[in-house]
């Protein structure tokens, strides 16, 4: 499998009044092609501060080491308009929040439109088209008149839909989904679970899947990363971690989940 | 059986909303539930967001009026308690909330935070507030030697346990979860579960436990209340309910939940 993404000894520090505190130490993994990693932690474990680093979205005054390589080219070190021409169009994010990330002010349609008239250039007529392609594809209904409507007229389920439709659009070989179904309902999860495997499938894109869940990461990643305080505990295929993780932090992580189909010892 | 501690008839809660040009529209949150709970039983109420499950929460620790129905207490109606009746009521019947630090006044040490409901009720602890204070602490596992100390010097579990402690200072008959644990990292949501089982078996109170996530509800409730659409849809034992769910939205409900592989659990726990 040809390696799409690399990451390599990633520190990401932070300057505090306490000094320089390193929020992700040595962290390293790869994502294939068609591939899904999950990174998996608690919270303040590192596990949104690499996907950021990734993207080049880490807040100010952070310091990374190490390397991240998308299909083979280097992007830490890379000046805020260089990496502005990589989101979007060779890795797109998508986030727990989609309310928050759509601007309340533009009908989707727009906003969808704009990141791929950003990248690939092009007239509004023929962007709308593909506008409605995207809305399609991730299962949004009559979707060339839903593309006028503003994000309050769609419910949070959609709007993580519409969200995935504005990371795909311009077929980025990668998608980060920090948190992407935490929000949601567990019967609207489940759906969009379903419709991410299945885009994947279709497109194969490289997904980083980043969440607190355990249970939702095992139902789709190939491959596991458990992150606990900056460190990376664990690191091998899904079958491997939960079934002989190696780390005490995991084993305790897995045993404290609450099961749906055990037995209660009251 | 003896009669129930909290009886809920027909609870139902409407709301008027503005819809476009100012025309007002009813809608019902909350369509005429019915509950009951008995003494040192754990009833929970699970739905999604939109069923209605934190409005009934709400009106069932009168912290809202219902439109319509009846609420009793120890077969008491209380639905339009004021006053006295109130305050009685508060003393036996207290609420845990989701997030704790917006629960929490942060500009009050730990010991004033717990000992406000005593305040309230018009008591004076027997050994002084400081005394009760650090037992409270003890019973939910914090450090006493902590009690002069604000919310924000403590983790999110931590806080979370001063909410319930503070739940306790009144000894209630009574505690209404909403949500208690569902902003807690997966760890920390298991030592509180197991906090909150074992203050229940130390002391017998009763539980309504207002969750969305069936697992958890799973560990803790010997009832189970599944509401959609401001109604309850099912309601019964725990383990009847998760054997052998008879309503369709029960069974979608439970249908997705992520699981993780049975046959890869069982590997680890085979390895010890």
């Amino acid at each position: 499998m040809s390696e799409l993404l690399v990451v390599e000894d990633l520190t990401v520090t932070f300057p505090t009044t306490r000094g320089l505190v390193d929020v992700v130490k040595d962290v390293s993994f790869t994502v294939g092609r068609d591939e899904t990693v999950g990174i998996v932690g608690e919270s303040g474990s590192g596990k949104s501060m690499t996907s950021l680093a990734i993207m080049g979205l880490l807040p100010r005054g952070a310091v990374t080491r190490g390397s991240i390589r998308l299909n083979g080219v280097e992007l830490l070190g890379r000046t805020d308009r260089q990496m502005r021409a990589i989101r979007g169009e060779q890795a797109s994010m998508i986030f727990q929040d989609p309310l928050s990330s759509l601007n309340p002010y533009y009908t989707v349609g727009l906003q969808i439109e704009e990141m791929y008239r950003a990248h690939r250039g092009g007239s509004r007529k023929a962007a709308g088209k593909v506008v409605a392609e995207a809305l399609a594809q991730v299962g949004i209904p009559e979707p060339d008149r839903r593309a006028g409507y503003y994000p309050h007229q769609f419910s949070g389920g959609q709007r993580q839909r519409i969200m995935i439709a504005m990371a795909l659009v311009c077929s980025p070989a990668l998608l980060i989904a920090d948190e992407p179904t935490t929000a949601l309902d567990v019967t609207v999860q489940a759906q969009i679970l379903r419709l991410l495997a299945g885009l994947q499938k279709e497109t194969g894109t490289g997904m980083v899947f980043v969440t607190h869940d355990l249970a939702v990461i095992s139902s789709i990643a190939a491959r596991v990363l458990v992150m606990c305080q900056g460190e990376q505990v664990e690191y091998g295929t899904a079958e491997q971690v939960f079934s002989e993780p190696r780390h005490e932090y995991t084993r305790m992580l897995l045993e404290s989940i609450p099961r749906i189909d055990d037995e209660v010892v009251s | 059986m003896s009669e129930p501690l909290l009886r809920a008839r027909d609870l139902t809660k409407r709301f008027t909303v503005r819809g476009p040009f100012g025309r007002k529209e009813e809608f019902t949150a909350v369509d005429a539930v019915s509950l009951e709970v008995r003494l040192g039983e754990t009833l929970a109420v699970v739905g999604e967001s939109g069923s209605g499950k934190s409005t009934t929460a709400r009106m069932v620790a009168k912290l809202m009026e219902p439109t319509a129905g009846t609420l009793e207490f120890e077969g008491r109606d209380v639905t339009r308690a004021k006053g006295a009746d109130l305050a009685g009521f508060r003393g036996n019947v207290q609420v845990v909330f989701q997030d704790p630090f917006s629960s929490l006044n942060p500009r009050h040490t730990v010991e004033r935070i717990l000992t406000a409901p005593l305040v309230y009720q018009g008591m004076e602890p027997k050994g002084g507030k400081r005394a009760l204070a650090k037992e409270l602490m003890v019973r939910v596992g914090l450090n006493p030697d902590h009690s002069q100390r604000y919310p924000a010097q403590f983790s999110g579990g931590q806080a979370q346990r001063i909410g319930i402690a503070r739940a306790l200072a009144v000894n209630p008959k009574l505690v209404i979860c909403d949500e208690a644990v569902s902003a807690l990292d997966v760890s920390v949501q298991a030592q509180v579960i197991e906090l909150l089982r074992r203050l229940q078996r130390e002391s017998g109170f009763s539980y309504v436990f207002i969750a969305h996530d069936l697992a958890v509800v799973r560990q803790i409730a010997h009832r189970v209340a599944v509401m959609s659409k401001g109604r309850i849809v099912e309601e019964g034992p725990c383990e009847r309910v998760f054997a052998d769910p008879q309503d369709p939205y029960t069974r979608t409900l439970l249908a997705a939940i992520p699981r993780i592989n049975p046959e890869w659990d069982r590997r680890r726990r085979a390895a010890g």
